[in-house]
């Protein structure tokens, strides 16, 4: 059976009437283009919609969809900015070499949730981080590259894991 | 979701220093024996150590190279043609996010795109064509005359510059102004976002429209002025906009951007929809709205899709 689902509170309506406008708009001047605006203004209210925040409670909704708003674009960003040096790389690649495109996908998914993970890094830990991982470099090579001692470099390299691991707690 | 508690937290530092230092190389054999003990004493630490262990899987099944120079990217925000460039869903009309400029002496022009597409280009004087799916038009810039041969087509003509758009039922003047104008079957319907545009039959009186308004124009005349409908003009932004809209209204403009056949049930038509619909991935609009109304999409093959009532079980 399909029960109705159950009506939306009150607010809702009247918070995407009043102001899916505006918020599409701000959006649009940021992003230079109406289709990822709309997209990222869904995406806000979806957030709002979903969130644990009763809507009753917001005082300020322009300020409360711009708070949610800024850090869907700023998601929205680092993620262009992934896709973008993904496609570089991609490029680079010999065409025997180049993974399948749902393998292509696959990876790009992979990729963006560790760029995620490791977000909020500073730079010099998370190139230690990257190098060992990926580039199986020992830890004295990075204290040369990086020109640090080793135990900055095994500090650093704590300070990545813990944070990847407490982003996934 | 709960906060994680500070036991996990501590379990998590822990055992993110004990990687680090097994990973130096320099751990001793006493080392070893004490990690085995921290893992057994607590199944928190266990838990720890076997999620640290997958997150080191996940770098290491990454191919280095290409990993390495997607993740230590020099940040910047530069855009991404991304699906197109992994050759998936090329739906992203190319010409649509390149303006092209023309130059002078190309007084002459076709312009033309196929459905599903959509394009646009700049002209010497600062005028914007945008065409929509499906559409064709011949440019005269010497005349200032856009020929409508089939489709849509919309133009942004700055202030100060007049450009004459030429239908089979008459003639639209535009100066500075953006205004839609559509073929339909027996008509054209002209719509005025901003500026004013003159609606000229093929016999009779000619009539003026103003922002947000919209007409249509037959041989015999023009129809009545009507408020512009926001629904209409939305494809310029590569979006459909409805508000509180019968569904009826989203299919049919819909319809026109999908290659193949499209078709409803009737009884959906009376369904309300609000939201903003991107023209780029009409799959998509079709998986949305079979999300969230009582609806089914029935695809025979990418091009024969049918919309259905969702069947209530009881």
């Amino acid at each position: 059976m399909t029960d109705l689902a159950p009506p939306p509170e009150p607010g809702l309506p009247a918070l995407y009437r009043d102001h899916r406008g505006w918020l599409e708009a701000w959006l649009r001047r940021r992003l230079g283009n109406a289709w990822d605006a709309a997209d990222l203004s869904q995406d806000t209210f979806l957030r709002v919609l979903t969130s644990a925040q009763p809507l009753a409670d917001i005082r300020e909704p322009r300020a409360y969809l711009l708070t949610v708003g800024k850090r869907l674009l700023s998601n929205f960003h680092q993620r262009r900015s992934l896709e973008q040096a993904y496609l570089d790389a991609l490029a680079q690649l010999p065409e025997q070499s180049l993974p399948s495109p749902e393998h292509r996908w696959i990876l790009l998914e992979n990729l963006h949730a560790l760029d995620e993970l490791l977000d909020g890094l500073k730079a010099p830990v998370r190139k230690a981080f990257l190098w060992s991982q990926l580039e199986g470099l020992g830890y004295c090579a990075i204290a040369v590259r990086l020109d640090v001692s080793e135990r900055t470099v095994k500090r650093y390299m704590a300070q990545a894991y813990e944070h990847c691991l407490l982003a996934e707690l | 979701m709960a906060a994680p508690s500070t036991e996990a937290r501590a379990a998590v530092r822990a055992a993110a220093r004990w990687l680090a230092l097994l990973e130096s190389g320099q751990a001793s054999q006493r080392d070893l024996q004490r990690l085995a003990q921290w893992r057994a004493s607590n199944s928190l630490h266990e838990n720890a150590w076997q999620k640290a262990q997958l997150l080191r899987q996940r770098f290491s099944q990454l191919p280095g190279e290409l990993a390495m120079a997607t993740l230590d990217r020099p940040d910047a925000g530069r855009r991404a043609l991304l699906k197109q460039a992994l050759g998936i869903a090329a739906l992203v009309p190319t010409a649509w996010l390149l303006s092209r400029q023309l130059p002078l002496d190309a007084w002459t022009a076709d312009l033309h795109t196929a459905v599903g597409e959509r394009t646009q280009r700049v002209l010497s004087d600062g005028t914007t064509l945008q065409l929509n799916t499906d559409s064709a038009v011949d440019i005269d810039l010497a005349a200032r005359r856009v020929k409508l041969l089939r489709g849509e087509v919309a133009v942004a003509v700055p202030a100060a510059v007049n450009l004459e758009v030429q239908v089979p039922y008459g003639q639209v003047q535009v100066r500075g102004g953006e205004v839609c104008v559509r073929l339909l079957d027996q008509a054209c319907r002209v719509s005025v976002v901003n500026g004013l545009a003159t609606l000229q039959p093929l016999r009779g009186a000619a009539v003026v429209l103003q922002a947000g308004q919209q007409a249509s124009l037959r041989a015999s005349g023009p129809g009545p002025v009507m408020a512009l409908d926001d629904l209409l003009v939305g494809w310029r932004d590569g979006v459909l906009r409805l508000d509180d809209r019968p569904l009826g209204d989203l299919l049919l403009e819909l319809r026109r951007y999908r290659a193949g056949l499209l078709r409803w049930a009737p009884e959906l038509e009376r369904l309300r929809v609000t939201g903003t619909f991107r023209l780029d991935d009409t799959d998509r609009v079709l998986a949305l709205l079979a999300a969230s109304l009582p609806l089914e999409v029935h695809a025979r093959t990418r091009y024969w899709v049918t919309l259905v009532p969702r069947e209530n079980r009881a």
